[in-house]
Protein backbone atom coordinates (compact mmCIF):
# COMPACT_ATOMS: atom_id res chain seq x y z
CA UNK A 1 0.00 0.00 0.00
CA UNK A 2 3.11 2.17 1.30
CA UNK A 3 4.84 1.14 -1.89
CA UNK A 4 1.75 1.99 -3.72
CA UNK A 5 1.14 5.54 -3.08
CA UNK A 6 4.70 6.18 -3.55
CA UNK A 7 4.67 4.86 -7.08
CA UNK A 8 2.22 6.99 -7.81
CA UNK A 9 3.31 9.92 -6.53
CA UNK A 10 6.38 9.12 -8.51
CA UNK A 11 4.66 8.76 -11.85
CA UNK A 12 2.61 12.06 -11.27
CA UNK A 13 6.11 13.55 -10.52
CA UNK A 14 7.29 11.94 -13.46
CA UNK A 15 4.56 13.20 -15.35
CA UNK A 16 4.71 17.22 -14.98
CA UNK A 17 8.37 17.33 -16.18
CA UNK A 18 7.01 14.78 -19.42
CA UNK A 19 4.04 17.47 -19.23
CA UNK A 20 6.22 20.57 -19.52
CA UNK A 21 8.48 18.90 -22.12
CA UNK A 22 5.81 17.84 -24.23
CA UNK A 23 3.75 20.84 -24.05
CA UNK A 24 6.37 22.89 -25.47
CA UNK A 25 6.88 20.91 -28.42
CA UNK A 26 2.92 20.99 -29.08
CA UNK A 27 3.23 24.62 -28.88
CA UNK A 28 5.71 24.75 -31.14
CA UNK A 29 4.09 22.24 -33.53
CA UNK A 30 0.41 23.59 -33.13
CA UNK A 31 1.62 27.20 -33.84
CA UNK A 32 4.48 26.86 -36.48
CA UNK A 33 3.47 23.45 -37.89
CA UNK A 34 7.70 22.72 -37.03
CA UNK A 35 8.85 19.69 -35.29
CA UNK A 36 11.82 20.44 -32.87
CA UNK A 37 14.01 17.70 -33.03
CA UNK A 38 16.45 19.56 -31.17
CA UNK A 39 13.31 20.08 -27.88
CA UNK A 40 15.03 17.29 -26.01
CA UNK A 41 18.25 19.01 -26.43
CA UNK A 42 16.92 22.38 -24.96
CA UNK A 43 15.45 20.27 -22.20
CA UNK A 44 19.22 19.21 -21.15
CA UNK A 45 20.25 22.46 -21.50
CA UNK A 46 17.90 23.83 -18.79
CA UNK A 47 18.69 21.06 -16.90
CA UNK A 48 22.70 21.34 -17.11
CA UNK A 49 22.48 25.89 -16.83
CA UNK A 50 20.38 25.57 -13.50
CA UNK A 51 22.74 22.47 -12.08
CA UNK A 52 26.23 24.79 -13.39
CA UNK A 53 24.14 27.57 -11.73
CA UNK A 54 23.63 26.47 -8.10
CA UNK A 55 26.63 24.73 -8.38
CA UNK A 56 28.54 27.67 -8.81
CA UNK A 57 27.29 30.45 -7.33
CA UNK A 58 24.75 28.72 -4.28
CA UNK A 59 27.22 26.19 -2.67
CA UNK A 60 27.43 26.97 1.17
CA UNK A 61 24.37 29.60 0.44
CA UNK A 62 21.33 28.92 2.30
CA UNK A 63 18.21 27.50 0.11
CA UNK A 64 16.48 30.35 -1.35
CA UNK A 65 19.69 31.27 -3.36
CA UNK A 66 19.02 28.15 -4.32
CA UNK A 67 15.53 28.51 -5.75
CA UNK A 68 16.03 31.87 -6.68
CA UNK A 69 18.58 30.46 -9.37
CA UNK A 70 16.07 27.23 -10.03
CA UNK A 71 14.28 28.97 -13.16
CA UNK A 72 17.78 30.41 -14.98
CA UNK A 73 17.68 27.18 -17.12
CA UNK A 74 14.17 28.15 -18.42
CA UNK A 75 15.15 31.73 -18.84
CA UNK A 76 18.44 30.66 -20.53
CA UNK A 77 16.42 28.42 -23.13
CA UNK A 78 13.81 30.86 -23.72
CA UNK A 79 16.40 33.40 -25.02
CA UNK A 80 18.06 30.51 -26.96
CA UNK A 81 14.91 29.66 -28.65
CA UNK A 82 13.90 33.56 -29.04
CA UNK A 83 17.53 33.53 -30.61
CA UNK A 84 17.25 30.12 -33.18
CA UNK A 85 13.72 31.03 -34.36
CA UNK A 86 14.42 34.38 -36.63
CA UNK A 87 17.59 33.05 -37.39
CA UNK A 88 17.54 29.95 -38.44
CA UNK A 89 14.06 28.86 -38.66
CA UNK A 90 12.16 31.53 -40.32
CA UNK A 91 13.88 31.31 -43.62
CA UNK A 92 12.66 27.77 -44.06
CA UNK A 93 8.89 28.12 -43.49
CA UNK A 94 8.82 28.44 -47.36
CA UNK A 95 10.33 25.11 -47.77
CA UNK A 96 8.96 21.40 -47.21
CA UNK A 97 9.40 20.03 -44.00
CA UNK A 98 12.38 18.32 -44.95
CA UNK A 99 14.23 21.45 -44.29
CA UNK A 100 12.99 21.70 -41.27
CA UNK A 101 13.76 18.34 -39.47
CA UNK A 102 17.17 18.69 -40.97
CA UNK A 103 18.07 21.91 -39.58
CA UNK A 104 16.48 20.99 -36.05
CA UNK A 105 18.45 17.36 -35.94
CA UNK A 106 21.40 19.64 -36.75
CA UNK A 107 20.45 21.88 -33.92
CA UNK A 108 19.93 18.88 -31.84
CA UNK A 109 23.88 17.60 -32.58
CA UNK A 110 25.33 20.95 -32.43
CA UNK A 111 23.75 21.56 -28.87
CA UNK A 112 24.49 18.13 -27.59
CA UNK A 113 27.88 19.16 -28.58
CA UNK A 114 28.14 21.99 -27.40
CA UNK A 115 26.57 21.02 -23.32
CA UNK A 116 29.79 18.81 -23.53
CA UNK A 117 32.18 20.96 -24.70
CA UNK A 118 30.62 23.82 -21.74
CA UNK A 119 29.74 21.41 -18.87
CA UNK A 120 32.25 18.57 -19.43
CA UNK A 121 31.53 14.80 -19.75
CA UNK A 122 31.06 14.42 -16.13
CA UNK A 123 26.57 14.44 -14.66
CA UNK A 124 26.27 17.67 -13.19
CA UNK A 125 23.92 17.97 -10.14
CA UNK A 126 21.90 20.31 -7.61
CA UNK A 127 21.31 17.53 -5.41
CA UNK A 128 21.92 19.79 -2.67
CA UNK A 129 18.40 21.64 -2.64
CA UNK A 130 16.93 17.76 -2.63
CA UNK A 131 18.84 17.21 0.43
CA UNK A 132 18.37 20.14 2.42
CA UNK A 133 14.68 20.16 1.64
CA UNK A 134 14.64 16.70 3.32
CA UNK A 135 11.11 14.28 3.51
CA UNK A 136 7.70 13.68 4.82
CA UNK A 137 6.37 10.98 6.05
CA UNK A 138 3.96 9.07 3.55
CA UNK A 139 1.96 6.02 5.72
CA UNK A 140 5.62 4.10 6.81
CA UNK A 141 7.61 5.69 4.43
CA UNK A 142 9.23 9.25 3.80
CA UNK A 143 9.39 10.53 0.58
CA UNK A 144 10.90 13.92 -0.66
CA UNK A 145 9.63 17.29 -0.25
CA UNK A 146 10.91 18.95 -3.14
CA UNK A 147 9.16 15.71 -5.64
CA UNK A 148 5.86 17.25 -4.36
CA UNK A 149 7.30 20.81 -5.03
CA UNK A 150 7.62 19.72 -8.46
CA UNK A 151 4.51 18.03 -8.83
CA UNK A 152 3.02 21.48 -7.64
CA UNK A 153 5.36 23.68 -9.88
CA UNK A 154 3.85 21.08 -12.77
CA UNK A 155 0.46 21.65 -12.08
CA UNK A 156 0.79 25.37 -11.87
CA UNK A 157 2.51 25.61 -14.87
CA UNK A 158 -0.49 23.27 -16.39
CA UNK A 159 -3.04 25.85 -15.52
CA UNK A 160 -0.89 28.61 -16.33
CA UNK A 161 -0.33 28.15 -19.50
CA UNK A 162 -4.06 27.24 -20.31
CA UNK A 163 -5.29 30.53 -18.90
CA UNK A 164 -2.74 31.81 -21.18
CA UNK A 165 -3.55 30.25 -24.39
CA UNK A 166 -7.17 30.38 -23.82
CA UNK A 167 -8.13 33.54 -21.63
CA UNK A 168 -5.62 36.09 -22.80
CA UNK A 169 -5.18 38.64 -25.49
CA UNK A 170 -1.89 36.52 -26.25
CA UNK A 171 -3.79 33.58 -26.24
CA UNK A 172 -6.23 34.61 -28.42
CA UNK A 173 -3.90 35.72 -31.20
CA UNK A 174 -1.97 32.77 -30.74
CA UNK A 175 -4.54 30.71 -31.66
CA UNK A 176 -5.97 32.42 -34.52
CA UNK A 177 -2.05 32.83 -35.68
CA UNK A 178 -2.04 28.51 -35.50
CA UNK A 179 -5.39 28.38 -37.28
CA UNK A 180 -5.08 30.57 -39.99
CA UNK A 181 -1.76 32.58 -40.39
CA UNK A 182 -2.90 33.83 -43.81
CA UNK A 183 -5.53 35.67 -42.24
CA UNK A 184 -4.28 36.64 -39.13
CA UNK A 185 -1.45 38.18 -41.35
CA UNK A 186 -3.76 39.74 -43.20
CA UNK A 187 -5.92 41.58 -40.23
CA UNK A 188 -2.60 43.48 -39.62
CA UNK A 189 -1.31 40.87 -37.20
CA UNK A 190 2.46 40.59 -36.61
CA UNK A 191 3.20 37.13 -37.17
CA UNK A 192 6.42 37.03 -36.77
CA UNK A 193 6.29 38.71 -33.56
CA UNK A 194 3.60 36.15 -32.60
CA UNK A 195 6.44 33.23 -33.99
CA UNK A 196 9.23 34.48 -31.84
CA UNK A 197 6.98 34.38 -28.70
CA UNK A 198 5.71 31.03 -29.07
CA UNK A 199 9.04 29.53 -30.25
CA UNK A 200 10.34 31.19 -26.81
CA UNK A 201 7.36 29.72 -24.36
CA UNK A 202 7.83 26.50 -26.01
CA UNK A 203 11.47 26.68 -25.28
CA UNK A 204 10.83 28.43 -21.76
CA UNK A 205 8.93 25.40 -20.74
CA UNK A 206 11.56 22.88 -21.97
CA UNK A 207 14.23 24.49 -19.99
CA UNK A 208 11.80 24.49 -16.97
CA UNK A 209 11.25 20.69 -17.13
CA UNK A 210 15.28 20.50 -17.47
CA UNK A 211 15.75 22.89 -14.53
CA UNK A 212 12.88 21.28 -12.00
CA UNK A 213 14.36 18.00 -12.66
CA UNK A 214 18.03 18.32 -12.59
CA UNK A 215 17.56 18.27 -8.12
CA UNK A 216 16.17 15.18 -8.52
CA UNK A 217 18.51 13.87 -11.16
CA UNK A 218 21.62 14.53 -12.46
CA UNK A 219 22.25 16.36 -15.74
CA UNK A 220 23.63 13.79 -18.11
CA UNK A 221 24.73 13.84 -21.45
CA UNK A 222 22.01 11.92 -23.47
CA UNK A 223 19.38 12.44 -21.35
CA UNK A 224 18.05 15.28 -24.18
CA UNK A 225 17.00 12.56 -27.17
CA UNK A 226 16.07 10.01 -24.41
CA UNK A 227 13.08 13.40 -23.34
CA UNK A 228 12.94 13.92 -26.52
CA UNK A 229 11.76 10.18 -27.84
CA UNK A 230 9.36 9.59 -24.87
CA UNK A 231 8.08 13.32 -25.39
CA UNK A 232 7.66 12.06 -29.11
CA UNK A 233 5.67 9.26 -27.47
CA UNK A 234 3.39 11.69 -25.46
CA UNK A 235 2.27 13.67 -28.03
CA UNK A 236 1.42 10.75 -30.57
CA UNK A 237 -0.89 9.50 -27.69
CA UNK A 238 -2.28 12.30 -27.02
CA UNK A 239 -2.37 14.66 -29.93
CA UNK A 240 0.19 16.52 -31.80
CA UNK A 241 -0.59 20.80 -31.38
CA UNK A 242 -2.97 19.98 -28.22
CA UNK A 243 -2.47 21.00 -24.50
CA UNK A 244 -4.52 18.67 -22.96
CA UNK A 245 -3.26 15.81 -25.40
CA UNK A 246 0.27 16.35 -23.83
CA UNK A 247 -1.23 16.25 -20.17
CA UNK A 248 -3.28 13.10 -21.33
CA UNK A 249 0.09 11.53 -22.12
CA UNK A 250 2.17 12.33 -20.08
CA UNK A 251 -0.14 10.67 -17.49
CA UNK A 252 0.02 7.90 -19.65
CA UNK A 253 3.46 7.59 -20.47
CA UNK A 254 4.51 8.40 -16.97
CA UNK A 255 2.18 5.77 -15.10
CA UNK A 256 3.01 3.21 -17.78
CA UNK A 257 6.80 3.37 -17.13
CA UNK A 258 6.29 3.39 -13.69
CA UNK A 259 4.40 0.68 -13.71
CA UNK A 260 7.03 -1.31 -16.13
CA UNK A 261 10.05 -0.61 -14.31
CA UNK A 262 7.99 -2.41 -11.39
CA UNK A 263 6.69 -5.33 -12.67
CA UNK A 264 8.04 -5.57 -16.69
CA UNK A 265 11.73 -3.97 -17.22
CA UNK A 266 12.60 -5.66 -19.46
CA UNK A 267 9.80 -4.46 -21.74
CA UNK A 268 9.02 -0.94 -20.49
CA UNK A 269 9.51 1.04 -23.61
CA UNK A 270 8.36 -1.55 -25.83
CA UNK A 271 4.93 -1.49 -23.86
CA UNK A 272 5.11 2.53 -24.54
CA UNK A 273 5.53 2.29 -28.24
CA UNK A 274 2.79 -0.34 -28.26
CA UNK A 275 0.10 1.87 -27.05
CA UNK A 276 1.73 4.57 -29.35
CA UNK A 277 1.32 2.31 -32.33
CA UNK A 278 -2.50 1.46 -30.93
CA UNK A 279 -3.23 5.04 -30.78
CA UNK A 280 -1.65 5.66 -34.61
CA UNK A 281 -3.86 2.56 -35.45
CA UNK A 282 -7.50 3.49 -33.59
CA UNK A 283 -7.22 7.61 -33.94
CA UNK A 284 -4.55 8.82 -36.13
CA UNK A 285 -4.73 12.57 -34.49
CA UNK A 286 -4.17 10.84 -30.66
CA UNK A 287 -6.40 11.08 -27.81
CA UNK A 288 -7.45 14.57 -27.81
CA UNK A 289 -6.16 15.49 -31.37
CA UNK A 290 -8.29 17.15 -34.34
CA UNK A 291 -7.81 16.02 -38.09
CA UNK B 1 -10.32 64.54 -52.45
CA UNK B 2 -8.77 60.77 -53.44
CA UNK B 3 -8.71 58.64 -51.29
CA UNK B 4 -6.55 55.83 -52.65
CA UNK B 5 -4.57 57.06 -56.40
CA UNK B 6 -2.94 54.00 -58.59
CA UNK B 7 -0.35 54.92 -61.16
CA UNK B 8 0.42 52.83 -64.14
CA UNK B 9 0.32 49.99 -61.42
CA UNK B 10 1.34 46.44 -63.00
CA UNK B 11 1.75 43.32 -61.72
CA UNK B 12 2.51 40.67 -64.53
CA UNK B 13 2.81 36.60 -63.77
CA UNK B 14 4.83 35.24 -65.98
CA UNK B 15 3.02 35.93 -69.83
CA UNK B 16 -0.16 36.82 -67.80
CA UNK B 17 -0.30 40.57 -67.44
CA UNK B 18 -2.68 40.12 -64.16
CA UNK B 19 -2.91 44.63 -63.40
CA UNK B 20 -1.91 46.37 -66.69
CA UNK B 21 -0.61 49.77 -66.08
CA UNK B 22 -3.85 50.65 -64.16
CA UNK B 23 -4.28 54.09 -63.08
CA UNK B 24 -7.20 53.87 -61.07
CA UNK B 25 -8.71 56.81 -58.30
CA UNK B 26 -11.22 56.19 -55.23
CA UNK B 27 -12.67 59.12 -53.72
CA UNK B 28 -13.71 59.70 -50.28
CA UNK B 29 -16.43 58.09 -49.21
CA UNK B 30 -17.41 56.54 -52.54
CA UNK B 31 -19.13 53.25 -53.07
CA UNK B 32 -17.07 51.54 -56.42
CA UNK B 33 -17.80 48.05 -57.48
CA UNK B 34 -14.88 46.20 -59.82
CA UNK B 35 -16.65 44.18 -62.07
CA UNK B 36 -15.47 42.19 -64.95
CA UNK B 37 -14.47 38.64 -66.25
CA UNK B 38 -12.89 35.77 -64.78
CA UNK B 39 -9.15 36.56 -64.92
CA UNK B 40 -9.71 40.20 -65.72
CA UNK B 41 -7.60 40.90 -62.59
CA UNK B 42 -10.03 42.34 -60.00
CA UNK B 43 -8.95 40.32 -57.41
CA UNK B 44 -5.16 40.73 -58.34
CA UNK B 45 -5.36 44.61 -58.53
CA UNK B 46 -7.08 44.01 -54.50
CA UNK B 47 -4.39 42.05 -53.70
CA UNK B 48 -1.44 44.41 -54.74
CA UNK B 49 -3.36 47.17 -53.34
CA UNK B 50 -3.43 45.24 -49.95
CA UNK B 51 0.02 44.50 -50.05
CA UNK B 52 -0.59 40.38 -50.58
CA UNK B 53 1.33 40.56 -53.29
CA UNK B 54 4.46 43.17 -54.52
CA UNK B 55 3.37 45.41 -57.60
CA UNK B 56 5.96 45.06 -60.29
CA UNK B 57 5.75 48.56 -61.21
CA UNK B 58 4.19 51.99 -60.58
CA UNK B 59 3.12 53.48 -57.72
CA UNK B 60 0.28 53.39 -55.34
CA UNK B 61 -1.13 56.63 -52.84
CA UNK B 62 -2.96 56.31 -49.93
CA UNK B 63 -3.79 60.00 -48.78
CA UNK B 64 -1.26 60.95 -50.77
CA UNK B 65 1.30 59.29 -49.50
CA UNK B 66 3.22 56.82 -51.60
CA UNK B 67 2.89 53.54 -49.86
CA UNK B 68 3.97 51.13 -52.37
CA UNK B 69 6.57 49.59 -50.60
CA UNK B 70 4.88 49.14 -47.33
CA UNK B 71 3.81 46.04 -45.47
CA UNK B 72 0.23 44.09 -45.12
CA UNK B 73 0.78 45.77 -41.01
CA UNK B 74 1.23 49.25 -42.27
CA UNK B 75 -1.24 49.46 -44.56
CA UNK B 76 -3.78 48.53 -41.92
CA UNK B 77 -2.47 50.70 -39.94
CA UNK B 78 -2.75 53.71 -42.42
CA UNK B 79 -6.64 52.19 -42.64
CA UNK B 80 -6.93 49.73 -45.83
CA UNK B 81 -8.97 46.59 -44.89
CA UNK B 82 -9.95 43.63 -47.50
CA UNK B 83 -12.41 40.32 -46.90
CA UNK B 84 -11.86 37.43 -48.93
CA UNK B 85 -13.59 35.60 -52.04
CA UNK B 86 -13.20 32.54 -49.77
CA UNK B 87 -14.39 33.15 -46.71
CA UNK B 88 -11.42 33.50 -43.93
CA UNK B 89 -11.73 33.36 -40.58
CA UNK B 90 -10.85 31.12 -37.23
CA UNK B 91 -13.27 28.63 -37.42
CA UNK B 92 -12.40 27.34 -33.71
CA UNK B 93 -12.87 30.62 -32.42
CA UNK B 94 -16.08 31.88 -31.81
CA UNK B 95 -17.78 34.99 -33.39
CA UNK B 96 -16.90 37.16 -30.94
CA UNK B 97 -13.61 36.06 -30.58
CA UNK B 98 -13.19 36.47 -34.50
CA UNK B 99 -14.46 40.37 -34.03
CA UNK B 100 -12.04 41.04 -30.66
CA UNK B 101 -9.07 39.67 -32.77
CA UNK B 102 -9.30 42.22 -35.07
CA UNK B 103 -9.61 45.14 -32.48
CA UNK B 104 -6.48 43.61 -30.63
CA UNK B 105 -4.37 43.59 -34.24
CA UNK B 106 -5.92 47.34 -34.55
CA UNK B 107 -4.52 48.31 -31.14
CA UNK B 108 -1.13 46.59 -31.47
CA UNK B 109 1.17 47.18 -28.88
CA UNK B 110 -0.93 49.25 -26.77
CA UNK B 111 -2.55 46.88 -25.46
CA UNK B 112 -1.30 44.50 -22.91
CA UNK B 113 -0.70 41.23 -24.23
CA UNK B 114 -1.96 39.44 -21.08
CA UNK B 115 -4.44 41.04 -20.16
CA UNK B 116 -7.59 38.77 -19.54
CA UNK B 117 -9.30 39.16 -23.20
CA UNK B 118 -12.99 38.67 -21.64
CA UNK B 119 -12.01 41.25 -18.86
CA UNK B 120 -11.12 44.19 -21.15
CA UNK B 121 -14.43 45.61 -20.63
CA UNK B 122 -13.79 48.19 -23.78
CA UNK B 123 -12.85 45.67 -26.40
CA UNK B 124 -15.80 43.14 -24.93
CA UNK B 125 -17.98 46.49 -25.89
CA UNK B 126 -16.55 47.27 -29.47
CA UNK B 127 -16.95 43.56 -30.41
CA UNK B 128 -20.62 43.00 -29.18
CA UNK B 129 -21.55 46.63 -31.23
CA UNK B 130 -19.84 45.13 -34.03
CA UNK B 131 -21.55 42.06 -34.28
CA UNK B 132 -24.61 44.25 -33.67
CA UNK B 133 -23.95 46.03 -36.67
CA UNK B 134 -23.78 43.27 -38.46
CA UNK B 135 -26.82 41.15 -37.17
CA UNK B 136 -24.81 38.66 -35.52
CA UNK B 137 -25.29 39.23 -31.84
CA UNK B 138 -27.28 35.83 -31.52
CA UNK B 139 -24.13 33.95 -32.47
CA UNK B 140 -21.78 35.48 -30.87
CA UNK B 141 -20.87 32.46 -28.82
CA UNK B 142 -21.00 30.10 -31.60
CA UNK B 143 -17.47 29.04 -33.46
CA UNK B 144 -16.73 30.16 -36.58
CA UNK B 145 -17.30 26.94 -37.79
CA UNK B 146 -20.77 26.30 -36.76
CA UNK B 147 -22.21 29.57 -38.84
CA UNK B 148 -24.43 29.20 -41.73
CA UNK B 149 -22.49 30.56 -45.03
CA UNK B 150 -24.19 34.01 -44.97
CA UNK B 151 -23.77 34.81 -41.65
CA UNK B 152 -19.97 33.42 -42.40
CA UNK B 153 -19.66 36.37 -45.06
CA UNK B 154 -21.12 39.03 -42.66
CA UNK B 155 -18.14 37.77 -40.40
CA UNK B 156 -15.65 38.11 -42.43
CA UNK B 157 -16.73 41.76 -43.50
CA UNK B 158 -17.04 42.38 -39.72
CA UNK B 159 -13.92 41.61 -39.14
CA UNK B 160 -12.56 43.78 -41.78
CA UNK B 161 -14.39 46.19 -40.34
CA UNK B 162 -13.61 45.99 -36.74
CA UNK B 163 -10.08 47.23 -38.04
CA UNK B 164 -11.86 50.48 -38.71
CA UNK B 165 -10.41 51.04 -42.02
CA UNK B 166 -10.69 54.45 -44.28
CA UNK B 167 -10.86 51.95 -47.00
CA UNK B 168 -12.74 48.85 -47.26
CA UNK B 169 -12.26 46.21 -50.08
CA UNK B 170 -14.71 43.58 -50.44
CA UNK B 171 -14.00 40.57 -52.19
CA UNK B 172 -17.32 39.17 -53.70
CA UNK B 173 -19.13 39.97 -50.14
CA UNK B 174 -22.32 37.99 -51.65
CA UNK B 175 -20.58 34.38 -53.26
CA UNK B 176 -22.05 31.75 -52.41
CA UNK B 177 -25.49 32.56 -50.86
CA UNK B 178 -29.38 32.65 -51.82
CA UNK B 179 -30.31 35.43 -53.64
CA UNK B 180 -32.79 36.38 -50.56
CA UNK B 181 -29.89 36.76 -48.33
CA UNK B 182 -28.12 38.44 -51.13
CA UNK B 183 -29.95 41.19 -50.39
CA UNK B 184 -29.89 41.24 -46.93
CA UNK B 185 -26.05 40.69 -46.48
CA UNK B 186 -25.60 43.76 -49.00
CA UNK B 187 -28.17 45.98 -46.85
CA UNK B 188 -26.57 45.32 -44.04
CA UNK B 189 -23.19 45.81 -45.75
CA UNK B 190 -24.73 49.19 -47.44
CA UNK B 191 -25.93 50.53 -44.31
CA UNK B 192 -22.68 50.17 -42.23
CA UNK B 193 -20.60 51.28 -44.50
CA UNK B 194 -22.40 54.53 -45.21
CA UNK B 195 -23.42 54.94 -42.20
CA UNK B 196 -19.79 55.53 -41.33
CA UNK B 197 -18.78 57.04 -43.70
CA UNK B 198 -16.30 54.16 -44.80
CA UNK B 199 -15.05 54.25 -48.81
CA UNK B 200 -15.84 50.62 -50.24
CA UNK B 201 -14.72 48.75 -53.04
CA UNK B 202 -16.22 45.62 -53.93
CA UNK B 203 -15.74 42.74 -56.47
CA UNK B 204 -19.02 41.49 -57.46
CA UNK B 205 -20.51 39.59 -60.08
CA UNK B 206 -24.38 40.30 -60.01
CA UNK B 207 -24.98 43.21 -61.48
CA UNK B 208 -27.99 43.56 -59.65
CA UNK B 209 -26.14 44.06 -56.63
CA UNK B 210 -23.81 46.02 -58.61
CA UNK B 211 -26.43 48.45 -60.28
CA UNK B 212 -28.39 48.92 -56.75
CA UNK B 213 -25.48 50.10 -54.65
CA UNK B 214 -22.46 51.77 -56.31
CA UNK B 215 -22.11 54.94 -56.63
CA UNK B 216 -19.43 54.08 -59.59
CA UNK B 217 -18.46 51.39 -61.48
CA UNK B 218 -15.28 50.59 -63.27
CA UNK B 219 -14.99 47.80 -65.56
CA UNK B 220 -11.65 45.72 -65.88
CA UNK B 221 -10.79 43.37 -68.56
CA UNK B 222 -7.27 41.37 -69.08
CA UNK B 223 -6.13 43.50 -66.65
CA UNK B 224 -6.52 46.89 -67.72
CA UNK B 225 -9.86 49.01 -67.08
CA UNK B 226 -12.17 48.96 -69.85
CA UNK B 227 -14.73 51.31 -68.66
CA UNK B 228 -16.10 53.59 -65.22
CA UNK B 229 -19.02 55.39 -65.18
CA UNK B 230 -22.07 55.59 -63.19
CA UNK B 231 -24.55 52.81 -63.30
CA UNK B 232 -26.49 54.57 -65.57
CA UNK B 233 -23.92 55.29 -67.91
CA UNK B 234 -22.20 51.46 -67.65
CA UNK B 235 -25.59 49.96 -68.09
CA UNK B 236 -25.80 51.59 -71.97
CA UNK B 237 -22.76 50.99 -71.96
CA UNK B 238 -22.66 48.84 -75.75
CA UNK B 239 -19.03 47.26 -74.72
CA UNK B 240 -19.48 46.57 -71.45
CA UNK B 241 -22.61 44.45 -72.06
CA UNK B 242 -21.08 42.60 -75.09
CA UNK B 243 -17.92 41.80 -72.58
CA UNK B 244 -20.08 41.27 -69.33
CA UNK B 245 -22.99 39.23 -71.15
CA UNK B 246 -21.92 38.37 -74.52
CA UNK B 247 -24.83 40.01 -75.43
CA UNK B 248 -25.29 44.19 -76.35
CA UNK B 249 -28.63 46.69 -77.15
CA UNK B 250 -31.16 48.18 -75.26
CA UNK B 251 -31.84 46.59 -71.68
CA UNK B 252 -29.26 44.14 -72.32
CA UNK B 253 -28.76 43.98 -68.34
CA UNK B 254 -32.46 43.45 -67.32
CA UNK B 255 -32.88 41.21 -69.90
CA UNK B 256 -32.77 37.39 -67.67
CA UNK B 257 -31.85 34.20 -69.06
Amino acid sequence: MDILIIQILNSIFYACILFLIAAGLSLIYGVMRIINLAHGSLYALGAYVTAWAIGTFAAGAPLWVSFLLLPAGAVVVAAVGAAIEPTLLRPLYNRPEEYQLLITFALLLILEDAMHFLFGGTPLTAGAVIDSMGTMPIMNLRYPVYNLLVIAIGIAAAVFLWAFIYRTKFGVILRATSQNMRMASALGLNVKRVYVQAFALGCFMAGLGGAVVVPAQAAVLGMGIEALILAFVVVVIGGLGSLEGALIGALIVSFVRTAGIQFFPEIELAVLYLIAAVVLLVRPTGLSGRA
Amino acid sequence: MNLLETINLKKYFGETHAVDNVSLTIAEREFVSLVGPNGAGKTTLVNVVSALFRSDSGKILFKGDDITHTSVTERVKAGIARSFQIVNLFDDLTAFDNVTLAIFSRQGKTGNPATLAHLDHEVSAEADAVLAQFNLTSKRKEHARDLAQGERKLLDVALAYALKPKLLFLDEPTSGVSTRDKGQIMDTIASVVRGEGITAVIIEHDMDVVFKYSDRIVVMQQGAILAQGTPDAIRNNDQVAMILLGTSGPDAFTRKD
